[in-house]
C-alpha cells in the first residue's frame, strides 16, 4: 500500500502501546492528506484533487458498495457483501464528517428517524455540508443491509474520532436492530458491527458489562451456522476473559465450542494466539507452540500488523524457551519485531548459557515490561530452564564431575539440592547420566546413536504425513470453472467468467491489503 | 429467616470457631443452618437487586469460615466447594470491602491444588491474582515459592518451607504434599542411582527411622540387601528395543494409498 512507509516509521517506535495512542492522534493527519491514501494508490493524478473531488470519490465507493450489498442480499451470494466489506479499511482513511452526513442525506428521506438519528451523532458541522443536490437525489434505501451498513461506517467514525460514549450509544442500537432483522444476508455486515461494538466498550474499560449479549449472540450464530460473527464472537469473547485473567472461563469457552472451519485467516490467526496462550499457562507447550506458529504464519505479513506480530511473538519465544528450545536469532533482527522483543532476546541469553545470576537481573530490570505484557508468570516459569540448561551443559562438558562443583557452578543453595536437582533431570530425561551417592558425584553415560533408535523413522512420518496432507489439502481447495451445458446462453456463460476472474482478482490483491482490524487488536 | 437473625446465626458461628479450641462438630452444625438460610436470601443469585452490601459481605463472611473449617476438618472437596463460591465475591463485586482472610484462603487454594497435584489449574488461578500481591503477599508468595522448588526439584527447600507458613491451614495440605514429594524423590532415584545404601535412602526420603524405610522399599519394589545394607534399583536398560512392526505396517499401507491418489 502507498502508505506503508509512513506507518512503518510510526511502528518502528516499537512498542503496540505506543502504536495505539498515536494513532487516533494520527488519523486527524491522514485524513487531511488522504490524497496518497486514495483508492488503491494507483491514481496518481488523483493527487491534485481538492477536497470537494474526494469527497466525491468516497461518496461514490459507499454508493458502490450499496450495490453491492443489495446484490448481495438479493442473490444470496455472500461474496458480495465480503467485497464491499474488505475495502472498507481503504475507505476509513477517507472517511469524514462530510462524507458521511452527505451520502446519509442522499440516502434517507428527511423525516426518516434514523437520518436524524445518524445525523445527530455527527455534529453540527457535518450538517452544514450537506448540499441541496445531495437532498435532491434521494434514492431510497429500501434493503436493511444497506442501513446497517451506514451505521458502521458512522461507527468506524466515531471511534477514529474518539468520541467513546457516542460510539456505545449508536453500537447499543445497532446491535439491536441486527439481532431483530434477522437476515442471513447481514452475517457479514453483523459480525463487523460486533467488532466495533466490543472495541467501544473495551476502550471505555466495560467489557464485562457487554459478555452476556456477546454469549447470546454466539449461541444465535452457532444455530444458524453464521461462520463470519460465530468466530468474530468467540475472539471477543476470549479477548474479554483475557482481559480480567479469566483463563478459566477462556479454557471452558474453547473446550465447548469449535472455531468455524471456513474463517478467515485473520480471525484465525486471533484464534490460534488466544488459544496458545491459554495452552502455556496450562502447561501444554507442544499444543501451544503449534497453535502460535500458525497464528505468526497466518497473521498477514505487513507493518499493519505489527502489534499482533510482536504480541504473538513474544509469547512464542517465551514458549519455545519453556520447551527447552532456542528461538532463532534471526528473529529477533526482524525490523518489525527487532525493539519490542529486546527484553525478550536478553531473558533468551540468559537461559541459553543458563546463568541463573543474569537471568534474575534481567527479570528484575525489565518487570514492568512483562507486567504489561502479561507474560511475567510464565517467564517466571523459566527458571528452572535455566538450571535444567546448566546442568546439561555441565553433563556434555564433563564425563564426571562432584556435586558440590555442580552446586557451585549453578549457584545452587546446598549440596544436597544439587543432588535432588540433579537426580530429578535424570528422571525427566534432561541428561543421560548416573549419581554416585557414596563418593558424591555424577557421571554422564555415552552418547547413544540415535539412528539405533525408532527416532528418525517418527520423525521421517511426521514430515511425510505434513507433505501428503498439503497435497490433499491443496485438492480440496482447487477451483474448477462452470460446466458447460448446452442450453446454457453464451452471453451468461461469458458473465460467469468475467465475475470469477474479477474474484480471483480480488482475492489475489487482498491477500496483500490487510484487515485493518489487526492493528488495533 | 431474615438478615438480623442470619446475623445473629453467624456471629454464633464465628465465635465458636475463634475460640482456642472450637467444637468443629458444632460448627458444622452452624454452617449447614447458615447455607440454608443464606440460600432463603438468594446470596447465590447476583443480579442488581441483591447489590446490597450488607447482606454479601455477611454472606462472603460465612463462606470463609465454611473453607476453614473444611481444611480443619480435612474435608477437601468441601473446602474446594467453598473456595468456588468465595470466587465471585472476590472478582465480581469490586465495591465490596476487601477481606482481610482474602489471600489467606487464595493462597491456601493454590497450596490445595499443588497438593493434588493439579499444576495447570495452580497456574491458571495464579493468572487471576493481581501481580501486585503476587509479589508481595507472603500466604501467596509461600505457594509460590513452593511450586518453583518442585519443579526444580530441591526438595530440601520444600521439606524445610514446612517451617515457614503463614498460617497453621497450611499445615494440612503440606503434609499431603510430602507423601507426594516423597514419591517424586523415590522416582528420581531408582533413574539416578544403580544402588543407595540404606541409611542414605532415609536421609533423601526425610525418614528418621529403619522401619519406615524398609515399608516404603517393599511399597517401591526395590531389592534390598539386608547383608550390605542397600537398596538396588532395577535399571531398564537391558530392556530389550522390539521392531514395531505393526505400526511400521499401518504406516506403510497409509503412504500407499496417499500415493495411490496422487498418481
Amino acid at each position: 500500500m502507498s502508505d506503508a512507509p509512513r506507518r512503518s516509521t510510526r511502528l518502528n517506535k516499537g512498542q503496540e502501546e505506543e502504536a495505539k495512542k498515536t494513532k487516533h492522534a494520527d488519523h486527524d493527519v491522514e485524513m487531511e492528506d488522504t490524497t496518497d491514501a486514495t483508492k488503491d494508490g494507483d491514481k496518481p493524478e488523483e493527487k491534485v484533487l481538492g477536497v470537494k473531488e474526494l469527497e466525491a470519490i468516497a461518496i461514490a465507493d459507499i454508493k458502490q458498495h450499496f450495490v453491492l450489498f443489495t446484490k448481495s442480499a438479493k442473490t444470496h451470494e455472500a461474496r458480495f457483501a465480503v467485497r464491499a466489506l474488505r475495502s472498507v479499511s481503504s475507505l476509513r482513511k477517507r472517511l469524514t464528517a462530510a462524507v458521511l452526513a452527505r451520502t446519509i442525506a442522499s440516502s434517507y428521506t428527511k423525516d426518516e428517524e434514523e437520518r436524524q438519528r445518524l445525523l445527530g451523532y455527527l455534529g453540527p458541522e457535518a450538517l452544514s455540508s450537506i448540499t441541496s443536490e445531495d437532498e435532491a437525489t434521494v434514492t431510497k434505501v429500501d434493503t436493511p443491509e444497506v442501513g446497517v451498513y451506514l451505521h458502521l461506517l458512522v461507527m468506524i467514525y466515531l471511534l477514529d474520532q474518539g468520541q467513546i460514549e457516542k460510539g456505545i450509544e449508536l453500537s447499543n442500537v445497532t446491535v439491536k436492530t441486527v439481532q431483530e432483522l434477522n437476515r442471513r444476508s447481514l452475517d457479514q455486515l453483523a459480525a463487523k458491527v460486533y467488532f466495533y461494538y466490543a472495541r467501544f466498550y473495551e476502550l471505555a474499560g466495560r467489557l464485562a458489562e457487554i459478555r452476556p449479549t456477546l454469549l447470546n449472540a454466539q449461541r444465535t450464530a452457532t444455530l444458524r451456522r453464521d461462520d463470519d460473527t460465530q468466530s468474530t464472537l468467540i475472539n471477543l469473547l476470549l479477548r474479554n476473559y483475557f482481559h480480567y485473567n479469566l483463563y478459566d472461563q477462556a479454557d471452558k469457552l474453547v473446550s465447548k465450542t469449535t472455531f468455524p472451519e471456513n474463517a478467515t485467516n485473520n480471525q484465525l490467526a486471533r484464534y490460534m494466539y488466544y488459544l496458545g496462550r491459554i495452552k502455556a499457562i496450562q502447561l501444554e507447550y507442544t499444543e501451544s507452540h503449534q497453535s502460535l506458529l500458525q497464528a505468526v504464519r497466518k497473521a498477514p505479513q505487513n507493518t499493519v500488523t505489527a502489534g499482533f506480530q510482536q504480541e504473538a511473538n513474544k509469547l512464542l519465544i517465551i514458549v519455545q524457551l519453556l520447551m527447552g528450545e532456542i528461538p532463532e536469532r534471526s528473529l529477533f533482527r526482524q525490523p518489525v519485531l527487532r525493539k519490542a522483543l529486546v527484553p525478550y532476546f536478553q531473558i533468551t541469553q540468559a537461559v541459553r548459557v543458563g546463568d541463573l545470576t543474569k537471568f534474575q537481573e534481567t527479570l528484575a530490570t525489565h518487570a514492568a515490561t512483562f507486567n504489561t505484557d502479561k507474560n511475567y508468570t510464565l517467564i517466571l516459569r523459566l527458571r528452572h530452564n535455566v538450571i535444567k540448561t546448566g546442568i546439561r551443559m555441565i553433563s556434555l562438558s564433563y564425563s564426571r564431575i562432584s556435586l558440590r562443583d555442580v552446586c557451585l557452578k549453578l549457584h545452587l543453595d546446598s549440596e544436597e539440592d544439587a543432588e535432588y536437582i540433579v537426580a530429578k533431570s535424570i528422571r525427566d530425561g534432561v541428561i543421560d547420566a548416573t549419581i554416585d551417592h557414596e563418593k558424591g558425584f555424577m557421571r554422564s553415560k555415552e552418547n547413544v546413536d540415535i539412528y539405533s533408535t525408532n527416532e528418525p523413522q517418527h520423525a521421517f512420518h511426521q514430515r511425510i504425513g505434513f507433505c501428503l496432507k498439503l497435497h490433499n489439502d491443496s485438492v480440496k481447495a482447487m477451483r474448477f470453472p462452470l460446466k458447460v451445458t448446452p442450453n446454457q446462453d453464451a452471453a451468461e456463460l461469458e458473465a460467469a467468467r468475467d465475475q470469477e476472474k474479477t474474484l480471483v482478482q480480488e482475492i489475489a490483491e487482498a491477500d496483500e491489503d490487510m484487515d485493518e482490524d489487526h492493528d488495533e487488536l | 429467616m431474615a438478615v438480623p437473625e442470619v446475623k445473629k446465626l453467624a456471629q454464633a458461628l464465628s465465635q465458636e470457631y475463634n475460640k482456642p479450641n472450637p467444637d468443629l462438630a458444632k460448627c458444622g452444625q452452624y454452617l449447614s443452618q447458615l447455607k440454608i438460610a443464606l440460600i432463603e436470601l438468594q446470596y447465590l443469585t447476583h443480579d442488581d437487586k441483591h447489590n446490597n452490601i450488607e447482606e454479601l459481605t455477611l454472606a462472603r463472611d460465612v463462606l470463609e469460615i465454611g473453607a476453614q473449617w473444611s481444611v480443619r476438618t480435612k474435608d477437601i472437596p468441601s473446602f474446594e466447594r467453598y473456595m468456588a463460591q468465595l470466587q465471585t465475591y472476590y472478582n465480581d463485586h469490586p465495591n465490596l470491602p476487601a477481606s482481610p482472610l482474602k489471600y489467606n484462603l487464595i493462597g491456601l487454594n493454590l497450596l490445595c491444588l499443588l497438593s493434588q497435584n493439579r499444576i495447570s489449574d495452580f497456574h491458571t488461578a495464579l493468572e487471576t491474582i493481581d501481580p501486585e500481591q503476587l509479589h508481595s503477599n507472603p500466604a501467596i508468595q509461600h505457594p509460590i515459592k513452593l511450586e518453583q522448588s518442585l519443579m526444580e526439584g530441591s526438595y530440601n527447600r520444600v521439606w524445610s518451607s514446612r517451617s515457614e507458613v503463614p498460617s497453621k491451614e497450611y499445615l494440612f495440605f503440606i503434609d499431603i504434599l510430602m507423601d507426594t514429594i516423597r514419591n517424586e524423590i523415590a522416582s528420581c532415584s531408582e533413574k539416578a542411582y544403580t544402588s543407595l545404601p540404606l541409611a542414605d535412602a532415609g536421609t533423601l526420603l526425610f525418614f528418621t527411622n529403619m522401619a519406615d524405610i524398609l515399608n516404603f522399599a517393599q511399597e517401591r519394589n526395590w531389592k534390598v540387601n539386608p547383608a550390605e545394607q542397600k537398596a538396588y534399583f532395577h535399571s531398564d536398560a537391558d530392556e530389550k528395543i522390539n521392531i514395531p512392526s505393526e505400526q511400521i505396517i499401518k504406516q506403510t499401507m497409509f503412504y500407499a494409498r496417499d500415493m495411490d491418489r496422487i498418481v
